[in-house]
This record gives structure tokens, sequence and C-alpha cells, in this order.
């Protein structure tokens, strides 16, 4: 009997945001549940890959669409290649390395039409035609140090023993940055010490290669632009290079040279015709490659790195890794921006033909799944776990499939619902995007420009100035405090007796209560100490001038209490000072200054 | 719109042998036959038609089409609706006029079986099928190939036993061969007789 096909997706809920279900518990547009089929789903699948090692395409010419997917699988070299038809594995094939890229292609206009699959590993692009090897293209191979070469080349004549030559190959390494080692001689770096032999026998009589890696693959139209026209692939190298490649021949059309290592790539137009590649590289910008030039022009700076990059329409989508989502002109002009709740994992563009709409799917680290049309989010889904890679699409007979991986291996397969209500945008969805608005800038005038020019041409003595000043205002300041340290000015002795003091004004004015509260830090109690007030005769009277403490009992705050005078009545204030002394020695323990407040007893009066 | 065919014979075809066998004149008979594309519909109207009028090949429909055959004093006019997903929501405008619905289903899609089942729900959830008895019959279809889920997975996949109101049936056809597909016709004309 037939295995059970359609299982119910119990782990996976659909939520609708609070506010949504608070504001319209009847109808829920936007729920998950009126939008997407869960089709079907193999949670023990077993596949780890991304998103750029994923395609659909219609294989055979039948009308049917497969999932195509190169597998990194899960235990070392256990690299796959996928096919399924439907719900069955079509076809698995070994892969010979780790897969980069995936893409299909079609290479000529034989009918029936069955496309290409080109799977970039490696140095290498192996393409397969109706699921068999067809080609396999190598990256020409990169110039090797020639001081490399020629340790090697004596380690071979054994005119240089095994370890020095890898001591050699060490300094070498160390030194000369201009060329980097081979991947032999790093290989060789690595080994220990008994394996070296072993390891420099079994290699010394093959030619030294230096090698670069495929990093990303896509593909461009050739001549025109349909559906089933022939293609070029379009290789990104870490060697900073891009290639294009001729479909026929498998010879190097174009090669740009770029400023970091490329990423991502994003490609339209006809090579023939016109042509744009959107190069998002290491460095976190954007570079742009245009036919006919051989230079890459810098488009946009994302200030972090690209997950993925989709345009739409003029306006170029980029999702990075600051848990943004962004959208900035063919310029490089940021639009908008929407900071999304997690970071995002992989990202998808979406188009229904049939309605006309155009969007992008977001997975989220969370395990969301978030469609967003422009910057408006139209649906939510959750999942148990994040997805590492997604493709929206025509699979089978369906349009409008999403087939997801996720985390665990898990596939899924979910399909667009007829009815589903891509109008509408979830209520409750904050738009928190960061709209640059133009800044009303007044015209520079010639003041500031002549001010710009002295500053650019003397900052280094502007600089001098500044740091001397500032120098200065740091030794000042050390000066003066010295200075109150030393005149015993704090309210913080630092002598051997360690006494805190604090006052306080009470009253209204004319009389006034100052309240000062000694306290002995120390450990040892103080005898023969000595409150004086110094204040302002002619403004101030005062009932007591000074104020013996024959015993301080240590960590006990002791409070003492004068009555003070307000004898002016022009509101005139002046500080009073509290002096500690002790015994009969001239320089103060400790001093605090008492701000008086304004007298109100002649107000009232 | 849509490529409106019509054949009238009076070669007695599967049709003409039921009519008869029913017993009902001068009587019409709108029978609806849905499913997702590529399902095997036309090719089911086209084995149900008389030799003469068969076609060699069965092109996807675009739109509908129309059979007509006047069997005797009794005329079947079938709606043969096309399954591609953008034709889909025109099936509703005929729900109304359908004595009987006729679901086609491709036995060996197991990755749309799901989206059958939405559309299947689509129908009964219409108000002009929801609010009256309409039998349904469900032909799990390319039976013949082996990787074909049999009738009973397909009604557990389907929910079937899910519908109430309406008498339903399924059986299993090839609709090349035409096996099962008599069995199919002949419960649709018992249930129709009641109603008409």
């Amino acid at each position: 009997m037939a295995t059970p096909v359609v299982s119910t997706d119990l782990q996976d809920s659909f939520t609708a945001t609070s506010e949504q279900v608070e504001n319209s518990p009847s109808k829920n547009i936007t729920d998950a549940s009126d939008f997407w089929i869960n089709a079907y789903q193999d949670p023990v699948a077993g596949i780890k890959t991304s998103s750029s090692c994923m395609a659909l395409e219609d294989l055979n010419g039948d009308g049917e669409n497969k999932l195509i997917i190169a597998d990194v699988g899960t235990t070392p070299f256990d690299m796959r290649l996928k096919v399924y038809k439907g719900t069955s594995l079509l076809a698995n094939m070994q892969l010979i390395n780790l897969p980069s890229g995936l893409c299909t292609f079609f290479v000529d206009t034989n009918e029936p039409m069955t496309p290409a699959i080109a799977v970039a590993s490696g140095p290498y692009v192996y393409v397969y035609k109706n699921l068999r090897p067809y080609f396999k293209f190598t990256l020409p191979s990169l110039d090797i140090n020639p001081t490399e070469a020629q340790y090697w080349k004596q380690a071979k004549e054994e005119k240089l023993e095994l370890l020095s030559f890898r001591e050699m190959l060490e300094e070498l390494q160390a030194t000369d940055t201009e060329i980097p080692l081979t991947s032999r001689s790093l290989k060789l770096l690595q080994c220990l010490p008994e394996e070296l032999e072993v390891f420099f026998n079994m290699y010394k009589h093959s030619p030294l290669k230096r090698q670069t890696v495929i990093t990303c693959i896509d593909t461009i139209k050739k001549t025109h632009n349909e559906e089933k026209a022939i293609s070029c692939i379009v290789i990104g190298s870490e060697h900073r290079e891009i290639f294009i490649l001729d479909p026929e021949a498998f010879t190097a059309l174009a090669r740009v040279y770029l400023p970091s290592v490329p990423v991502l790539l994003y490609t339209t137009g006809v090579y023939e015709v016109d042509y744009k590649v959107y190069v998002s590289c290491r460095d976190g910008n954007i570079y742009l490659v245009k036919g006919g030039s051989k230079i890459a022009k810098i488009c946009i700076q994302t200030g972090s790195h690209a997950v993925g990059i989709e345009k739409q329409g003029k306006n170029i989508l980029v999702g990075a890794m600051d848990d943004s989502l962004s959208c900035y002109t063919s310029r490089g002009k940021k639009l908008w921006t929407i900071q999304l709740p997690s970071s995002i994992t992989t990202m998808e563009a979406i188009e229904i033909k049939s309605k006309g709409i155009k969007g992008v799917i977001l997975g989220l680290k969370s395990g969301e799944i978030r469609l967003y049309r422009d910057k408006l989010l139209v649906n939510k889904l959750m999942l148990p776990e994040f997805a590492i890679g997604m493709k929206f699409g025509r699979f089978g007979r369906e349009d409008s499939t999403l087939v997801l991986i996720t985390g665990s291996g898990k596939l899924s397969i979910k399909m667009l619902k007829r009815t589903a209500n891509l109008e509408t945008r979830i209520v409750g969805d904050t738009l928190k995007s960061i709209t640059p608005g133009k800044l009303n800038l007044p015209k520079k005038t010639k003041l500031y420009t002549e001010q710009a020019i002295r500053e650019r041409e003397n900052s280094i003595p502007i600089f001098q100035t500044f740091h001397r000043d500032l120098e200065l205002i740091k030794l000042y300041i050390t000066r003066e405090y010295a200075k109150a340290i030393g005149s015993r000015l704090a309210p913080i002795s630092v002598t051997t007796e360690n006494i805190k003091l604090s006052a306080q004004v009470q009253g209204l004015g004319p009389g006034f209560k100052l309240s000062v509260s000694v306290q002995n830090a120390s450990n040892i109690a103080v005898t023969g100490l000595l409150i004086t007030f110094i204040y302002n005769p002619t403004i101030y009277g005062m009932t007591i001038n000074a104020i013996p403490i024959p015993f301080l009992v240590p960590s006990i705050n002791y409070t003492y209490e004068a009555t003070v005078e307000c004898l002016s009545d022009t509101g005139v204030t002046e500080a009073i000072r509290v002096v500690i002394t002790k015994d009969s020695v001239s320089i103060p323990l400790l001093t605090a200054l008492i701000t008086m407040p304004v007298s109100l007893g002649m107000l009232i009066v | 719109m849509a490529g409106l065919e019509r054949s009238r014979s009076t070669r007695p075809g599967l049709l003409n042998r039921l009519a008869t066998f029913l017993g009902i004149k001068k009587k019409e008979a709108q029978i609806l036959f849905v499913g997702l594309d590529n399902s095997g519909k036309s090719t089911l109207i086209n084995f149900l038609k008389p030799d003469s009028y068969k076609r060699q090949e069965v092109v996807p429909t675009i739109g509908y089409s129309v059979e007509q055959f006047t069997a005797g004093r009794i005329s079947f006019t079938v709606f043969d609706m096309s399954g591609q997903g953008k034709s889909r929501p025109l099936w509703e405008h005929y729900y109304r006029d359908a004595h009987a619905v006729v679901f086609v289903l491709d036995s060996t899609d197991r990755l749309r079986m799901e989206v059958a089942r939405e559309e299947l729900n689509n129908l009964l959830l219409h108000a002009d099928v929801s609010t009256r008895k309409v039998p349904i019959l469900f032909l799990a279809n390319k039976m013949d190939c082996k990787d074909a889920l049999g009738p009973i997975q397909v009604s557990v996949d389907m929910c079937l036993h899910e519908i109430n109101l309406h008498s339903w049936h399924i059986c299993a056809t090839n609709a090349v061969t035409g096996e099962g597909v008599e069995e199919g016709i002949l419960w649709l004309t018992e249930q129709i007789k009641h109603r008409l």
C-alpha cells in the first residue's frame, strides 16, 4: 500500500499577531493557515544546503518542475546532487567536492528543450545534462610564487632537507604576501613532522598549481531574454574575479576584477545586449559590473554584509546581517530600511505572475518566515526551527510553491493558496522604517569654505594647539586639586585622622540653624578637635564661634548645632566656612563651605 | 474566452446507453467536471464520447469546454473545466446549475493532493453547493501508473469522510482505457435519477 503522503503539520504553528486577534477575531485575513497549503514534508530528508544550492526547473521537458538540490551532506564526503520529482527522489548522484552553488540553464535549443545543471564546486563547474555528467569547466590556475616553485624543485632534487624546506616555506609565507602559497604548500605546513615525508613523496612529482575556488554562480541570458533562451554562466571566484562563460564552448567571454571577494551575485539583462551583475562582496559593499565595462563600480555600501540581494522593479532589496531589509535605488541611494526581530538566514524573491505580485520571503533565525511586498509585511509563518534553504517557484505542476529546508535537514513544501490575500498587510505590524528624508542644509558660505580649507591645510598645528591646551587644563586642575588637599580645604581629611564632615543650613532667615555632622571614619578615637566657623561679621552674627569636640568615638555620627543671625537686610549672602582643627595645629584638618540661602525674613516683614 | 465545442451524435455512446437505462426523457442533466490540471478530465470526457467524435490527442483545456450529447430524448451537458490555477476561480460560476459534480483526481500526484483537498473545500463551502444536495463523484484517475495511490488512500487524504451533506462515491479509473469509468457513471446516473 502506498505510504501516507499528506501529513498534517502539527508542529508548525501559524501565528497571527496578537493585535490582529483582538481587532478582528472573526476575520483573520492574514492568518498563515489561510495562506499556505502544507503539501508535503519529509522530516528525515537529511538535507543540508543553502538557497544558492537549490533550483526548481523542468529537467525533462514534461511540464513538471523538479527540485534540484546540491546537498552538502550530514557526514563528511557525502556530497550529493539530488533531484526530486514531486515527492520521490528521481536522482541521487555523488558529488566529488563541496558544492558552493547550483544553477540551471539552457545550453542549446535542441528539442525537447532540456536544461543543464551547473554545480560549482572548488575550482570546477560540473555541468550535467539529462542527469548525466556533460562537461567540467576548470577555472584557469593562478601564478605561482617563483620562490616557492624553486623551493619545491630543490626539495624534489633532494638539495633541500625536508625540515629546512618546510622552514623556508614558513618564512616565505610570513614575508611574501604578494602571491600567496599554493594549497599544497599550506597543507604541507599543517603536516606533523612524521607525516611530512609521506605527504611530500605523494605529491612531489605532480606539477605545482595554485587554484582558486568558486564562491558563487548564477546565469545570464546570452542573446535574447526568453524563458528558455540559452544562458551564460556567471562565476565569482575567491580570486576576486567575475567570469562570464560561453554556454557552448565553455570559454571565458568576460573577466572583471573586483576590489573584494564576491559572495552573492544578482544578474539582469542579456549578455549580448546589455547586462548588469550586482556583486555583493566580503567587504560589505555591493559592486556593479556593467556590460562592456572592465571595471566594477561600487554601487551600494550596506554598512553590513548582505545575506541576499534581489531586484524588484528598478530597486534593489538587500537583506543584511544587521537584521535589516533595505531598499536601494539602482544608483545606490537608500530608500527605506526595515529592522527585523531576528537575523536573516535566507532570502528569496517571489513573483506570482497570474496576480502580478512581487515580493521577498525572508527566513529568520527565530524560525519565522516573513513575506514582504515592498516594505509591507503580508504574512508571517512560524516554523519550529529556522530555514537554511528556501526556494519559491513552480514545483511539479503548481506555481507559487515554497520549498523549505530547515536546520535539521527537514524538507517541507508549502503551496500558496489560490485564495491567499496578498493585498492586506498584517495589522499591528508597525512600520519601523527609517526613511532618510532630505535634510534642509543651508548653502555653504564663503567663510565656511575658507575655514574648511584652513583646517585642512593646518590640521597638524591645529591639533597640536588643541592638544597643548587640553594638557594645560589637565595640569591646572591637578595643581588646584593638590593645593586643596595640601591646605586641607576639602571636607574629607587625608591625614591619619580620617574624619568626615558635612554641614546643613536650616531655616528661612533671618535666623538660621547650622547642623554640622562629624564622623570618625578611622578605627582609633580622636581627641582634642575644635569646630570653628569663619564668616563675614557684617552680614552674619553667631552666638558660638567655636565648638570644642573633646572625644570622637569611631563610626558614630556626632551632630553639633549653631545658630546664625542674618544681620544684613539687603539680601546679600556669603558662604560660611566650617573648619576643623586639632589641638593647637594651625593647619586645618578639613574645611567645608556652606552656601547660605537668602534671608527671607525681610521679605516677610 | 472559452472554446465551445458541441458534438451531436445519434450513435449510441456510453452516455446514450445510460440515458436509456435511466429512462429520463426530454430532460437535461448538467454535469460539471472539475479537478486540478493534468488530472485527466478532458481525457475522461473524450472516452465517454461516441467513437467517431473521439479526439486522438487531448490538449490542456483553456477556460472550459462544453460537450453535449443528445441521447434519445435526453441531453447531457458536460462542462469540462480547465484545472489550471488561473482558471480555477471560474469553476464556482457553474456550481449553481450543475446536477452533479465529477471531481477528477490524479492519484499519482501526491504533492498536490493537498491542493486538490483545498479546492474541494472551496467547492463544498461555496453557497451554491453547501445549500443543496449535489452528488459528487470522485475519480481517482491514472490507476494504471505504478506509483498511483489506491482509492481508499485517496479518500483518506482528501478527508472525504467529512462530507455529510452530499452523497459521494469514489472509484479508481483509467481514463485512457476507460477502466472503472462505467462504475462511476452508473452510480452518478442513479443519483441524478432521484433528483431530476
